[in-house]
């Protein structure tokens, strides 16, 4: 179970944010925020000819003492950023990994729903309600 | 097969019925608007491409992404490959479809050679959107020689 | 990266404790000598200590040749304090030693050289365990009794301290029991052997450091005691230091601590020998501690291997702008060396082995819990070395430990790790996490747990933190930049807010508040919108925010913030002049005024109007200078209470505006509408940017390009402010109209209105007064009207001379110019047999500005609306206009303007003019009117009679004067007939007609013409109204006049002459005779043309008139006629005469009646010579001759 969920657009600014306790809301922005930094950082050095980062999952971008953070970055430069508690060892890689493609697979419906702009903040009940599904684990 | 005449139709209706709005909106004006339509294309692209890439590994470089328009991209859209790429590694590519889709069922004379550019508009933008959402901007032409042969012209825009 | 096992080795927590963390360290600082450097006294400025202190810390690589002549590189690092606990771990890690004291201090007498003296042994006696020496820099009282030329000397021949010693010897000794090399300086002066004197001092150190290393070295490493770090003593006591394993253990210590020795001294090959040795044995004695050691001094060998050059910056703290380049790249060190022992040393790490045995070695410091500052340095060394290779992932892993140990820190050592791992995130490129790092260390400044707290230093951290926010402090760059993350940045801007009032900066809280609203709004909740507003209204009670830059103490510059979307303003419209105020061009002819110049084109619709609406930032209308301009806002206050506005006014460019403040109170969330106003001071170009507002505290400057309104606006509006121009006030002597319904033009500035009867005039005065600054010089008054020119004129009327006259009009002045009125009408009824030919004069105009008053109601509805909506067209009006002539006349209204145009002085040359207008409205009232209308021959032949039927349309008895002599009056709605004697239409008047060859008809019309004309000439209808007075004349214009008519009207071209028994017959006399008398009848017609006349029949005719209405022609039983009844004239010239005999016998009595007649040939049979005779035209004698036959 995830405790949160980010979706970062090209410009680096939240597209989407949720988590599990509204109240932490403002915490796990900043922890996610700082990953953004270890996202760029791995996809400068993707270019540089690492194969290996070919893969959309960037896997574990830190860690901090409660939580563990995962990043995915589609090609369209897509961050999805998942928070998970370090208590929870139920959660492995692969785990995660699929809980990514979820919220892609998610993502490209939301863009192609006409009444949503790309690049704008989401804010469809129906992709939130999805997406906290995911987090949960109920889908 | 039904949803493949569904698209090209649709195509066309889209461009008839644009171009009836532009006529009626500029009368002295010789050139068509077909920029309307090359922004359907372009929002189009954008969009779609989202869904196109969710499978693929992460584009090696700039050309990678170019073949992957030229492959899966072009097969999912039109149901054939480019025929060919090339590319002055400056970025300019230019992709020829030897048969492509919307002009295939239109007379190959001279005839309607004037009307080319109303079927190439959207495919244009289509590219064109797709890039842009992953990146890579640029300008694209396209350029009909012989009727059902199509050559797009990318040029990316460097910063 | 932690072990897992922490803590399990070491338990107790009571050992001592290293407990002062340097985050500064470099791996390269294993290999320094270690200076303290200390300021002594209160006399030495900190600014000129520091001074020295950099200078001091430039030394910090020194050559010294060992005895066996191998150059070694020295490394020392200078630091301003050393807690003395850490020279405890010493044993661990030598660098950790202090080996060297320099004090500086400032005297002015031997008290405080003593002092300072004391001090300096005192710092030496806390270090004893570890100082090898010292130096003491005194800088003594600035001489300035001495000249300059004993100063020279002394200062500069300061080569060796003796001389200089020698000199202050005099004056101040050091006390007897200070046994430290002391150095005497001038502050003032260079201290130019300030270097070598150290240089010696570092080879003192180096020197002593190489005794002990050797003694060390020769120690049998099987005797050696055991090594401890601080809090290992414990655990170690009571053991058996003889086991296998303990002694390998001291050994292994030894040769880690041999290699410490080695790397200080500058023997790069051995120390990594020992330690890769050292490692060996530690490890398979499992002393994890120091294997971390180990590991840690292998890479750090390693480092000064690879990256000799690696190194801070000198300048690095506090100081960020200066870091920018390659911080680390300052080379100093010749670098040659060192890539020589590059290729050869053996044992040496390769760069990524570095960060693996970095990694280990953090990991077993993890094990003891009392390792943490170790571990905690250590992982900072590592990351320095992830940056010089560039690996920033790595760097942000070892980074990220820092974070994981649990150390008892004070909140200053708390705050410096997070400003050190901020330092270097920003290294990595990490910028967010270094922002992340610097709010912690903001936050520690000021937590409850900090006994100190420090807003300033947490206020200046914040700064910092703002860019790794996407936050930039330009309100104008935060609109056009990506957007960040608001919710984080809402936070933190808060937090400043905080910070800047804490720290006492009132100006910065509200400049920050403002920020925040300005750039966050639409990214905050209403409340949160209010709850801010609210705050900075409270903020800026305190100090007033403004729009300009504020400067801090640190030089960096605030931009000015300005609340441009409080209000929001939704449409910002420069407004033109009051029509009558508008400057127009003078040589403009066009009438722009005209009802159908409005063409709904230019209003055209779409996308295309709304294009150019945007583009349109050049007004096309004029201001003028030094008259009031206005620009219309609509305003909505977006907060949820009533927000007062205060001095708003307008922000302008261009030529010099004057504004006047404007306040307004705005409700929450409706729309207002205020006008913002002020005078151009001079003609030119004005350019509009947008106004100043004062709300909630704070000035701002609200510039259209900023605002993120609803509306886009241009960046600015341009307008064309023209010269002074005069100023007109106009007035009438009549009242003013009720309404003004068909000009649509609206420079009207007042109105006139009265009544009057059809045929009544009136005079009107117009007063003109200058009202403006500047003269009226130039004037044009016009009249407008949708009636015919010759009719208008009929109905209004000016003397243009008078106008002349009327200038120039000073300001302040008056001028009158009177305008007459004349209600103009058509007095007589139609008649229907005519009524095409009505002459068109009559027919237009003056009806179709008529309104649908006519009384009497019998008008259809069907004219009446028919009528109104289309008072500009002609050709229905035609349908409207006969059916109104069938009525009687109506009341009806004339509207005219009266158009002055007036310019003056400077207005004049640049051709600019007002133009008002003066509108009339004329009610023209029935008065009487001539139902019908007849000619008779009058007594005389040369007049007749017209005979008129005139009623009296009014309801007041009326006096009708219809020859100067002659007078009726006629009631109230009555009809009356008159009889005026008129002169007949001379043939003068018509001979022009007679010359005409061609177009019958025309003639024709043109004879009713003048004919008509004729009368109207000499009728002189007068009327009076006995009830109001009112006067009036009744012209009758347009009558018609049937052939039968005509003949009657006009003087006959031939002159009769008629005579009965050689009496001349005249008319109106009876003629009597007897029957059976013969009566000579004798005829001649005298030609008065100026034209021969031909075939002219004339002939006689008798016949009895019934008086029934038949007449009877057979006369041939009654009477016989001798001779001739008939006489064919086939030329009579001009002037001449023919004469023409008969007589005539009545056989029974009775009254005859007798035709004389002339006749002029059909056209067919004549050469059409003369077209009035061609017509074959008959002229009678008038009138008949009586004969009463008795």
């Amino acid at each position: 179970m995830a405790v949160c969920v980010g979706i970062i657009g090209k410009d680096n600014s939240p597209k989407f944010f949720t988590c599990l306790n509204p109240a932490e809301e403002l915490n796990f922005q900043y922890k996610v925020l700082s990953a953004l930094d270890v996202v760029e950082e791995k996809l400068n050095c993707g270019s540089k000819g690492a194969t290996d980062l070919r893969e959309l999952y960037l896997g574990m971008l830190y860690t901090l003492e409660t939580h563990k953070i995962y990043g995915y970055v589609t090609n369209t430069k897509i961050k999805f950023i998942i928070v998970v508690d370090s208590t929870n060892m139920a959660l492995r890689d692969n785990e995660i990994r699929s809980m990514f493609r979820k919220i892609h697979s998610e993502y490209a419906d939301i863009v192609c729903n006409p009444f949503y702009i790309p690049g704008e903040p989401i804010c469809s009940k129906s992709f939130t309600g999805s997406i906290k599904n995911i987090m949960t684990g109920t889908v | 097969m039904a949803e493949e005449t569904l698209f090209e139709v649709l195509h066309s209706e889209i461009i008839n019925y644009v171009l009836q709005n532009g006529e009626s909106r500029n009368k002295d004006g010789k050139d068509e608007d077909l920029s309307t339509i090359e922004y359907i294309g372009f929002s189009t692209g954008y969009r779609l491409i989202e869904r196109l890439t969710k499978e693929m590994p992460r584009f090696k470089d700039e050309l990678d992404t170019m073949k992957f328009i030229c492959t899966d991209f072009w097969s999912a859209v039109y149901k054939k490959q480019i025929d060919n790429l090339r590319t002055n590694h400056q970025g300019i590519y230019v992709l020829q479809d030897n048969a492509f889709r919307f002009l295939t069922k239109i007379s190959n004379g001279k005839q309607y050679l004037e009307a080319a550019p109303r079927y190439v508009s959207f495919t244009c933008g289509i590219i064109r959107g797709c890039l842009a959402n992953l990146n890579i901007f640029c300008l694209v032409t396209a350029e009909v020689q012989n009727m059902p042969s199509c050559k797009f012209h990318i040029q990316v825009q460097r910063t | 990266m932690r072990s897992s096992v922490s803590y399990i080795l070491s338990s107790s927590t009571s050992e001592p404790n290293m407990s002062h963390p340097d985050y500064e360290q470099y791996s390269h600082d294993h290999a320094a000598l270690l200076v303290l450097v200390r300021h002594i006294g209160n006399q030495l400025k900190p600014k000129i200590f520091m001074k020295f202190y950099d200078r001091i810390s430039k030394i910090n690589s020194v050559k010294i040749t060992d005895s066996t002549g191998i150059v070694r590189n020295i490394l020392i690092r200078y630091v301003k304090e050393h807690p003395v606990e850490n020279n405890d771990w010493g044993d661990f890690q030598t660098h950790r030693r202090l080996l060297g004291l320099v004090s500086l201090g400032k005297y002015d007498s031997q008290q405080e050289l003593n002092e300072i003296c004391r001090v300096h042994e005192s710092f030496k006696v806390k270090y004893n365990s570890t100082l090898f020496d010292s130096r003491c820099i005194l800088f003594g009282p600035t001489k300035e009794s001495e000249s300059p030329a004993d100063d020279s000397p002394s200062s500069g021949s300061s080569g060796d301290s003796e001389n200089n010693t020698d000199y202050v010897i005099e004056k101040f000794t050091t006390p007897s029991n200070f046994k430290t090399r002391a150095l005497f300086y001038d502050v003032s002066s260079p201290c130019v052997d300030l270097e070598s004197q150290l240089n010696e001092f570092i080879n003192s150190l180096f020197w002593v450091l190489e005794s002990k290393r050797l003694e060390r070295s020769r120690e049998k490493l099987e005797r050696v005691s055991l090594l401890l770090a601080p809090f290992e003593k414990k655990d170690f006591v009571g053991l058996d230091m003889e086991s296998r394993n303990n002694k390998k253990r001291c050994t292994g210590r030894m040769t880690k601590h041999l290699g410490d020795l080695c790397l200080q001294a500058g023997l790069l090959c051995e120390s990594l020998a020992y330690y890769s040795q050292a490692a060996e044995i530690l490890k398979s004695v499992n002393d994890w501690l120091w294997l971390g050691a180990a590991y840690e001094g292998l890479s750090a060998a390693s480092a000064l291997v690879l990256y000799p050059e690696m190194q801070r910056n000198i300048s690095l703290h506090r100081n960020a702008s200066l870091q920018e380049g390659s911080p680390r790249k300052s080379s100093q060190t010749p670098p040659a060396t060192g890539i020589v022992i590059k290729k050869v040393v053996a044992n040496a790490l390769a760069p990524e082995e570095m960060s693996r045995r970095y990694r280990e070695a953090i990991i077993h410091y993890s094990k003891y819990q009392n390792a943490g500052i170790v571990e905690t340095e250590a992982s900072f060394k590592a990351a320095r070395i992830a940056v010089e290779q560039n690996h920033a992932l790595q760097a942000a892993s070892f980074l990220q430990n820092v974070v994981y140990i649990n150390l008892t820190l004070s909140e200053q050592e708390k705050i410096q790790r997070f400003e050190t791992l901020a330092d270097l995130y920003t290294q990595i490129g990490f910028v967010r996490k270094a922002a992340f790092c610097l709010r912690l260390a903001a936050t520690r400044y000021v937590s409850p747990q900090n006994p100190a707290p420090n807003w300033a230093r947490c206020y200046g951290l914040m700064l910092q933190s703002l860019s790794g926010h996407h936050l930039t402090l330009d309100p104008v760059e935060m609109r056009e930049a990506d957007q960040g993350w608001p919710a984080l940045q809402i936070q933190l801007i808060q937090e400043l807010v905080v910070a800047a009032r804490r720290t006492g900066h009132s100006a910065l809280a509200t400049r920050h508040m403002t920020f925040l609203l300005q750039t966050m709004w639409q990214h905050l909740s209403s409340t949160e919108q209010k709850e801010l507003a609210m705050q900075l209204q409270s903020l800026s009670a305190q100090c007033e925010g403004s729009p300009v830059p504020l400067v801090l103490d640190s030089g960096l510059v605030m931009p000015p913030a300005n609340l441009t979307d409080i209000p929001v303003c939704a449409s910002f419209a420069l407004k033109d002049l009051q029509p009558h105020l508008r400057p127009r061009r003078i040589e403009c002819v066009k009438q722009e005024t005209g009802p159908f110049l409005f063409t709904p084109i230019h209003f055209g619709g779409g996308s295309l109007d709304r294009r150019s609406k945007k583009a349109n930032a050049k007004m096309d209308f004029l201001w003028v200078k030094n008259e009031v301009c206005e620009v219309q806002l609509k305003l909505t206050n977006p907060l949820p209470f009533e927000l007062k506005v205060s001095n708003m006014r307008l922000l302008t460019a261009g030529v010099v505006f004057e504004s006047v403040p404007e306040t307004i109170v705005l409700p929450p969330d409706i729309p207002t509408s205020l006008t913002l106003s002020g005078w151009a001071r001079e003609n030119g170009e004005l350019e509009l940017s947008g106004y100043s507002t004062h709300a909630l505290g704070v000035k701002s400057n609200c510039r259209l390009r900023h605002m993120r309104s609803p509306a886009t606006f241009p960046p600015h509006y341009k307008v064309e402010v023209v010269p002074s121009l005069p100023l007109l006030e106009v007035s009438t002597s009549l009242p003013r109209s009720a309404t003004f319904s068909n000009f649509h033009d609206d420079s009207t500035v007042t109105s006139a209105s009265t009544a009057l009867y059809h045929g009544e005039s009136t005079q009107c005065t117009v007063t003109l007064k200058n009202v403006g600054q500047v003269p009226i010089e130039f004037f044009e008054v016009e009249m407008n009207s949708v009636l015919d020119p010759a009719l208008q004129e009929q109905i209004f009327s000016w003397d243009k001379e008078e106008v002349e006259n009327l200038l120039p009009i000073a300001p302040g002045h008056e001028g009158s110019l009177v305008l007459r009125l004349h209600s103009s009408a058509n007095f007589l009824a139609p008649n229907v047999a005519v009524s095409p030919t009505i002459p068109q004069d009559v027919s237009s105009g003056l009806f179709s500005s008529m309104s649908a008053s006519i009384p009497g109601g019998s008008l259809p509805s069907r004219i009446n609306s028919s009528f109104r909506s289309s008072n500009s067209g002609q050709s229905s009006l035609a349908g409207g206009l006969a059916a109104l002539f069938h009525q009687h006349p109506g009341t009806s209204v004339v509207e005219g303007q009266l158009k002055l145009r007036y310019s003056g002085a400077d207005g004049i040359a640049a051709d600019y003019c007002r133009s008002c207008s003066v509108f009339f409205m004329l009610e023209m009232l029935p008065s009487l009117h001539v139902t019908n209308w007849d000619v008779l021959p009058a007594e005389v032949n040369s007049q007749f009679y017209l005979v008129l039927d005139i009623a009296n349309l009014t309801n007041q008895e009326m006096e009708l004067q219809y020859t100067p002599s002659k007078t009726m009056l006629i009631e109230g709605q009555e009809s009356c007939r008159v009889p005026i004697p008129v002169d007949r239409c001379p043939l003068s008047k018509l001979c022009d007609l007679y010359h005409e060859l061609d177009d019958n008809t025309k003639n024709d019309v043109d004879i009713n013409k003048i004919c008509s004309g004729h009368i109207t000439q000499l009728v002189d209808l007068r009327w009076h109204l006995l009830g109001t007075g009112s006067r009036g004349v009744a012209p009758l214009n347009g009558i018609t006049l049937t052939s039968r008519m005509l003949d009657i009207v006009r003087m006959s071209p031939l002159d009769w002459e008629v005579s009965l028994n050689g009496d001349m017959v005249r008319t109106q006399e009876e003629v009597s005779c007897e029957a059976g008398d013969c009566l000579e009848l004798k005829m001649s017609i005298v030609n008065s043309l100026e034209k021969t006349l031909r075939q002219l029949t004339l002939s006689v005719q008798f016949y009895q008139d019934y008086e029934n209405g038949s007449l009877n022609y057979r006369m041939d039983t009654r009477l016989a006629v001798a001779g001739s009844t008939k006489k064919i004239l086939s030329v009579l010239e001009p002037h001449s005469k023919a004469n023409h005999e008969c007589n005539v016998i009545f056989f029974t009595p009775g009254q005859y009646k007798m035709d004389i007649q002339c006749c002029a040939p059909d056209s067919q049979s004549v050469a059409r010579v003369n077209p009035l005779l061609s017509t074959g035209h008959t002229w009678r004698f008038t009138p008949t001759i009586l004969i009463q036959v008795n």
